[in-house]
C-alpha cells in the first residue's frame, strides 16, 4: 500500500511539473500578445486564489478581502519602484512582506470571530481599501509620498530576465509556482499540522499545546504574503494600476471562483484564475457582453455548492483516478 | 502530585464544583459519579478551558492555574476528550506529531518516541493510514497516542472507554494500566464503566452535584453506602 502511495505522490509530483513546464515552454510561444496579457494577469490571480483557498481549507476561514490585499502590494511595489532603485525581485519580496504585516493586523480583530462574521468584518475591510485607492490613487512617478503625476508617468520597471511580455509571462509563472511552493511546504509541516488540529476543535488543538492564535495569525498572515506578491507582479504587469479595479466585490468574485474551481488543492486555485480573467477575456473576442460571465460564474458556484464540494479541481481528480482504474 | 485545594466553579446558578480539596498522589485515579457530577468541569478545570471561581491547583510545586491552556499542554499536561478529536485529513503519524512539534523536550527523538508510542496502543502498521479511514477504537488510540508521545507529566482522560466494545476496552485497559511504569505519567481518568475503574485504578474520587463525596482505594469507596446512594443508585424504602 506504501508503494501504491509513494507512486500516487509521484505521479501527482509529476503530473505538476509537467504541468508548470508546458505552462512556461510552450504558452508564451503559441498564443499571441494580447493573450500573453491575458494569461499573465490569470496567473498572478492564481497565487492570491491560492491564499483564499489556504485559509478556507486549512482553518475554515472566509477571506472576502484578498484583492483589496492585492491592490496594496501593487500600491507598495509601485511606490518602490519610484522611490528606489533596488532590483525588482527585492521590491516584491519587501511589498509582499508589508503587505502580509498589513493582512496579520486585519486579522487580528477578526480572530475570535468565524463564518459570517468574519467574512463581513473582511468584505469591510475591502470596501475600506477601496475608499483608500480612490482618494490616494496609486503612485505613477509623480512628486511626494503618494506619488501621483497626473502627466507624464515614470516607468515602471520590469525584471531585467523579463522586460519582454512574453518572458514577464514565464517569470510570473516561476514566481507564482515558487510561492504555491512555499504555501504547500507549510501545508505538509508543523503549520499544517496544528492548523488541521485548529479545524477540528480550537479546544483540542490547545489540549495539543497549539497556540491557537499564533497560528491562525499566520495562515493570514501566508495568505496576505501571497496576495503581496500577486499585487507586486500585477504592478510589473500592467505597469500602471488603477484604483478602479480593487473594488470590494471583485473580493467576493475571486473568492467564489476559488471555491468553483475547487479549494485545498493547486488546480483549484489555476482554475479560478483562469475562470477570473480568461473567461471574460474569450466572452470579450467572440462579441458576449463579458459580464455575461458573472451568470456563468453563480450557475457554477450554485453546482460546485451542490455537487461538487471540492470543485472543479476535485471532479478532474477523481475522473483521472476513476480513468486510471479502468486502465489497470 | 496534584494538590487541588478549595476548587469552586459555578456556572450561574449551578454549582458544577464546589470546594474540592483533594491530593492525587497515586499513579491512576478514577473519577467515577452520575451525569452533572461535575467530572468533565474538573478535567475542563485542570486543563484550562474552565476558570475556576476560587482555589489553587498545585502539580509539583507549579501552579497549574497561572498557565495558558497551551502552555500547560507544553508543560506536560496531556487530555483526550470525551467525543474523539483526530483531525480527519492528517495521518495517524500527523495526529501524534501535533504534541511532537509543541511539546517535546528538548533532544527528544522525536522519531523513536513516535515509534516507541505507536507500537504501544497497536498502531505501529498504520502510521501512515488517514485518521478519517479508522474505526473507533483505532481513533481513541491515535488520540492516546498523541498524550503520550511527549512524555506528559499528567494524563486526564475524559471517558475513553465510551463507544468501544468488551474486547477494545480490555485493550484500552492494558493501554492505561502501563502508562505509569512506561512513560511515567500520572493518569485521572474518568469513566463510567466501574469494571474499568475498578482494574486500573488503585484510588478513586467521587463526585456529587460537585462534592467530593468519597475518595480512597477504589474497593473502599466502591462499597460506600453514600457512592452506592449517590451514583449505583439504592432501593428506596416505603
Amino acid at each position: 500500500m506504501d508503494v501504491i502511495s509513494h507512486f500516487r505522490q509521484e505521479s501527482r509530483t509529476y503530473a505538476a511539473l509537467g504541468f508548470v513546464a508546458i505552462c512556461v515552454i510552450v504558452l508564451p510561444v503559441v498564443i499571441d500578445s494580447i493573450w500573453v496579457k491575458v494569461l499573465t494577469s490569470a496567473v498572478i490571480f492564481t497565487l492570491a486564489a491560492y491564499g483564499i483557498s489556504l485559509l478556507y481549507s486549512q482553518l475554515g476561514l472566509v477571506n472576502l478581502s484578498q484583492v483589496a490585499l492585492i491592490g496594496v502590494g501593487g500600491w507598495i511595489m509601485l511606490r518602490l519602484n519610484y522611490a528606489v532603485q533596488f532590483p525588482f525581485e527585492l521590491n516584491l519580496l519587501v511589498s509582499a512582506v508589508i503587505t502580509a504585516f498589513i493582512g496579520m493586523i486585519l486579522a487580528l480583530p477578526a480572530m475570535r470571530m468565524k463564518g459570517l462574521y468574519l467574512a463581513l468584518i473582511t468584505l469591510m475591510v475591502a470596501g475600506g481599501f477601496q475608499i483608500i485607492f480612490s482618494a490616494i490613487q496609486f503612485p505613477n512617478g509623480g512628486a511626494g509620498f503618494l506619488g501621483v503625476a497626473l502627466q507624464s508617468p515614470g516607468e515602471m520597471r520590469r525584471p531585467l530576465i523579463a522586460e519582454s511580455d512574453t518572458a514577464y509571462l514565464r517569470y510570473s509563472i516561476i514566481v507564482v509556482v515558487l510561492g504555491v511552493m512555499l504555501a504547500a511546504a507549510h501545508n505538509r509541516g508543523r503549520p499544517g499540522r496544528a492548523w488541521a488540529m485548529i479545524r477540528k476543535s480550537e479546544a483540542n488543538a490547545m489540549a495539543a499545546g497549539v497556540n491557537v492564535t499564533l497560528y491562525k495569525l499566520w495562515c493570514f498572515t501566508l495568505s496576505g504574503f501571497l496576495a503581496g506578491v500577486s499585487g507586486g507582479l500585477l504592478a510589473g504587469a500592467l505597469k500602471i494600476l488603477d484604483a478602479k479595479s480593487f473594488p470590494a466585490g471583485e473580493s467576493i468574485l475571486l473568492f467564489a471562483l476559488t471555491i468553483v474551481g475547487g479549494v485545498g488543492h493547486w488546480m483549484g486555485a489555476v482554475i479560478a484564475g483562469f475562470l477570473y480573467r480568461v473567461v471574460p477575456a474569450i466572452f470579450n473576442t467572440i462579441g458576449i457582453d463579458a459580464d455575461l460571465s458573472l451568470v456563468i460564474f453563480g450557475a457554477a458556484l450554485l453546482h460546485a455548492i451542490m455537487t461538487a464540494p471540492n470543485g472543479i479541481a476535485g471532479q478532474l481528480s477523481s475522473l483521472f483516478q476513476s480513468l486510471g482504474r479502468q486502465n489497470k | 502530585m496534584i494538590r487541588i485545594s478549595d476548587l469552586s466553579v459555578h456556572f450561574g446558578g449551578v454549582v458544577a464544583l464546589d470546594n474540592i480539596t483533594v491530593d492525587i498522589k497515586d499513579d491512576i485515579v478514577g473519577v467515577i459519579g452520575p451525569n452533572g457530577a461535575g467530572k468533565t468541569t474538573l478535567v475542563n478545570v485542570l486543563s484550562g478551558f474552565v476558570l475556576p471561581d476560587s482555589g489553587t491547583v498545585d502539580v509539583e510545586g507549579v501552579d497549574l492555574l497561572s498557565l495558558a491552556p497551551h502552555m500547560r499542554a507544553r508543560w506536560g499536561l496531556a487530555r483526550s476528550f470525551q467525543k474523539v478529536q483526530t483531525a480527519d485529513n492528517l495521518t495517524v503519524a500527523d495526529n501524534i506529531w501535533v504534541s511532537l512539534d509543541t511539546s517535546a523536550s528538548p533532544g527528544m527523538k522525536k522519531h523513536a518516541a513516535l515509534n516507541r508510542v505507536l507500537d504501544y496502543v497497536g498502531l505501529a502498521d498504520m502510521a501512515d493510514v488517514p485518521a478519517y479511514k479508522l474505526n473507533p477504537c483505532q481513533r481513541r488510540m491515535t488520540e492516546l497516542a498523541r498524550c503520550l508521545v511527549a512524555s506528559p507529566r499528567i494524563v486526564l482522560l475524559d471517558e475513553p472507554g465510551g463507544g468501544l466494545s468488551e474486547i477494545e476496552v480490555d485493550k484500552l485497559r492494558q493501554v492505561i494500566g502501563n502508562i505509569k511504569t512506561i512513560f511515567g505519567a500520572q493518569v485521572l481518568l474518568i469513566d463510567h464503566d466501574v469494571e474499568l475503574i475498578k482494574s486500573v485504578c488503585s484510588k478513586t474520587m467521587v463526585l456529587d452535584f460537585g462534592e467530593l463525596i468519597a475518595f480512597g482505594p477504589t474497593e473502599t469507596v466502591l462499597q460506600d453506602e453514600n457512592v452506592k446512594a449517590a451514583y449505583l443508585g439504592t432501593e428506596i424504602k416505603v
